[in-house]
């Protein structure tokens, strides 16, 4: 893991202090909302309908042990004994006071984490596969190139003000689990003919109110020449996008409007201008920051051991959850482990103090000390020795953690919504929980397959609907709550925006409908196919004769 | 001049320091409990209420004052719209959390 240098310790801990002195004055009046409001942003506290929420930065999702066991600290000595892991793999706290912030941030320093631009119209957290430098299918580990990006953005006073939020996801693996193709700049690593390491660059992606699928804009850009382009890519973005409509201000818009062949080469000309000015990172630095991610020692052993094939023999929920939970290492004898923040029933992404402070001993005993966060509000062991899998089974399942649904319907994406947040229109979590609750037999989750349901109360789309194989969308229906229903989208590298089949439902409606939805597949798929491959191939009218009838 | 009303109001706000949600009272105080709310019956005295509201916004007491559509339909006051009730009770997920529990459940 990265660890901080002399400069990031001075640079937060100043921050701390700015802040600290930012809430005093704000305290004593010196300083208005109007005034203060901005500030509080910078450092990621927001105000929503019950309290202040702080929103703090994991970079790429990657945390260790000790990091860990301060979250679930702060959880419980300042806020109420729980986090909310978010979609930029994140945490929220939902319950700080102001006087208090400070504190908190003071305390996220001591362990290297802050909440800088986790708000505001500047680039936010740059979020990756939450297998990275674990998964047997990736080109190269995407963390060290993460952590570029993050340095060189922190703090960047050219795009501290950008016309809109800006997000950055870079995946290492061809199997997208980083929802690349959705971002406002996606990065794709890969190898050319030569076998040298590069990106496909991507651009314009994102949800929201106007969903776009981002548009390849360079097959193959150099590993050295990544921030200069990144450079150039943000400044014709920070000098042309919109200003005049936070609705129009997405770099996605920018795009649309002139066209990704003109917005290229208009990035390709501001590049020639900078690309031999000292911005790109000389490759004694590079390889000093790939140092911090060098692979774990984990010694090669057999894939196939004895005492864990016994256990799936004798218990079908460990098989479930070996098979669901546990995926294929770079280093055999190695699985990484999610743990499945989606207990039926439960709330998407919520742990407690207790089980954050369990998932750090865990990660001490059988994972390097490493845990990753996924932008499907799941935690990850990414360095398990398959042998530790029963022990670690056992002790998660105790704790409420071994739910052995990763990847399937009840691996619900749900935003905080009406329950939280005070942009929301309705509320998500009740109808996630309300969906897991109607498919709580393992055995039918496993026999329905893959299968992701995302859930948001509002257009801001935070939830992903737009990317849902089943997608549903809270809207305010002359004061009630009303769910529409989307089908047929994908976050993945085959990504496709979800269609709305038909007029929205109330709370319970909408999981009748998700139901008959999933009747439909069960009765018309063939052989293996997916959820979303018989939706492409069946289209949406027999899904939507099944849901509103014929009439 | 506060704008045109179509119904009973009540004001909202959150506290400056810890950011709960409180209503304004007939007595120019914030309370935790929606059912103590001054109502607004018409445009002027709306624009009475507003004018102590933001009286506390200008003193650093609250913040996000708002004026919202009043039930006075039943046995207590509440907010009418589902969004601004739910801060009047807290998460419908969590009733350990919020007034749902009590109007002083962090004392």
């Amino acid at each position: 893991m990265y660890a901080y240098d002399t400069y990031d310790h001075a640079m937060v801990n100043a921050r701390v202090a700015e802040f600290r002195d930012q809430v005093d004055r704000r305290m004593k009046g010196e300083l208005t909302e109007e005034e203060f409001r901005p500030l509080r942003l910078m450092n990621g506290l927001y105000l929503q309908l019950h309290a202040y929420m702080l929103r703090v930065a994991i970079p790429y999702g990657t945390l260790s042990a000790d990091q860990m066991r301060k979250l679930a600290h702060v959880a419980r000595r300042y806020d109420k004994g729980y986090g909310h892991f978010t979609t930029r793999q994140n945490i929220q706290y939902n319950w700080p006071k102001l006087s208090e912030t400070p504190d908190i941030l003071q305390e996220l320093a001591d362990v290297e984490m802050h909440a800088i631009q986790t708000s505001g119209n500047c680039i936010r957290n740059v979020t990756t596969d939450q297998f990275a430098g674990a998964a047997a299918d990736e080109v190269a580990d995407p963390r060290p190139y993460a952590e570029l990006i993050r340095q060189w953005s922190t703090f960047h006073p050219e795009f501290s003000f950008l016309p809109r939020k800006f997000k950055i996801a870079i995946t290492g693996a061809a199997q997208d689990r980083a929802a690349v193709k959705w971002h406002d700049i996606g990065l794709v690593l890969k190898k050319n003919e030569t076998g040298e390491i590069g990106f496909e660059v991507l651009a314009g992606g994102g949800m929201g109110r106007t969903p776009v699928i981002a548009k390849s804009m360079r097959d193959f850009l150099p590993v050295p020449d990544m921030l200069s382009y990144l450079e150039a890519m943000l400044r014709v973005y920070n000098e042309q996008g919109r200003r005049d409509n936070k609705y129009k201000a997405r770099i996605k818009i920018l795009i649309d409007a002139m066209g990704i062949e003109e917005y290229t080469r208009q990035v390709n000309a501001e590049w020639e201008k900078i690309r031999h000015v000292p911005i790109d990172v000389p490759e004694k630095e590079v390889a000093r920051i790939k140092a911090f991610f060098a692979p774990p020692p984990l010694a090669v052993s057999a894939d196939d051991v004895a005492e864990v094939t016994e256990l799936a023999n004798a218990n079908f929920i460990f098989k479930a959850w070996l098979n669901n939970n546990a995926g294929a290492h770079k280093v055999p004898g190695h699985a990484h482990v999610t743990i499945s923040l989606k207990p039926h029933g439960g709330i998407p992404g919520d742990a407690s103090d207790a089980q954050m402070d369990l998932v750090a001993d865990l990660a001490d005993a059988y994972s390097q000390g490493e845990i990753r966060v996924s932008h499907e509000q799941n935690l990850i062991l990414p360095h398990v020795a398959k042998k530790d899998l029963p022990a670690l089974w056992a002790k998660l399942d105790e704790a409420g953690l071994g739910t052995a649904n990763a990847g399937l319907l009840t691996d619900i994406i749900a935003c905080p919504g009406l329950d939280y947040c005070a942009l929301a229109n309705t509320r998500s979590i009740p109808i996630a929980q309300s969906i897991t609750e109607r498919f709580d037999d393992l055995k039918r989750l496993m026999d329905i397959g893959p299968l992701k349901i995302k859930i948001s109360g509002c257009i801001n789309s935070c939830g992903h609907h737009h990317a849902g194989h089943i997608g549903i969308l809270g809207v305010d229906r002359r004061g009630d709550e009303n769910y529409q229903l989307l089908l047929g989208g994908s976050g993945a590298e085959d990504a496709s925006k979800a269609a709305i089949l038909g007029p929205g439902f109330n709370e319970v409606g909408i999981v009748d409908a998700v139901e008959k939805v999933v009747a439909v597949y069960l009765g018309e798929r063939e052989d293996e196919e997916s959820f979303l491959n018989a939706y492409r191939r069946l289209g949406p009218d027999v899904f939507k004769e099944a849901v509103y009838g014929t009439d | 001049m506060a704008k045109k009303i179509t119904g009973p109001q009540l004001i909202l706000a959150n506290r400056l320091d810890d950011g709960r949600a409180v209503f304004l009272t007939a007595s120019g105080t914030w309370s935790n409990t929606a059912a103590d709310s001054a109502v607004a019956e018409n445009e002027a005295e709306l624009d009475t209420l507003m004018t102590v509201a933001q009286a506390a916004d200008l003193a650093n007491l609250v913040v996000s004052v708002t004026p919202v559509a009043a039930d006075t339909s039943g046995d207590a006051i509440a907010p009418a719209h589902i969004k601004f009730a739910m801060q009047a009770r807290g998460p419908s997920v969590r009733a350990d959390l919020g007034y749902q529990v009590s109007p002083n459940w962090e004392q």
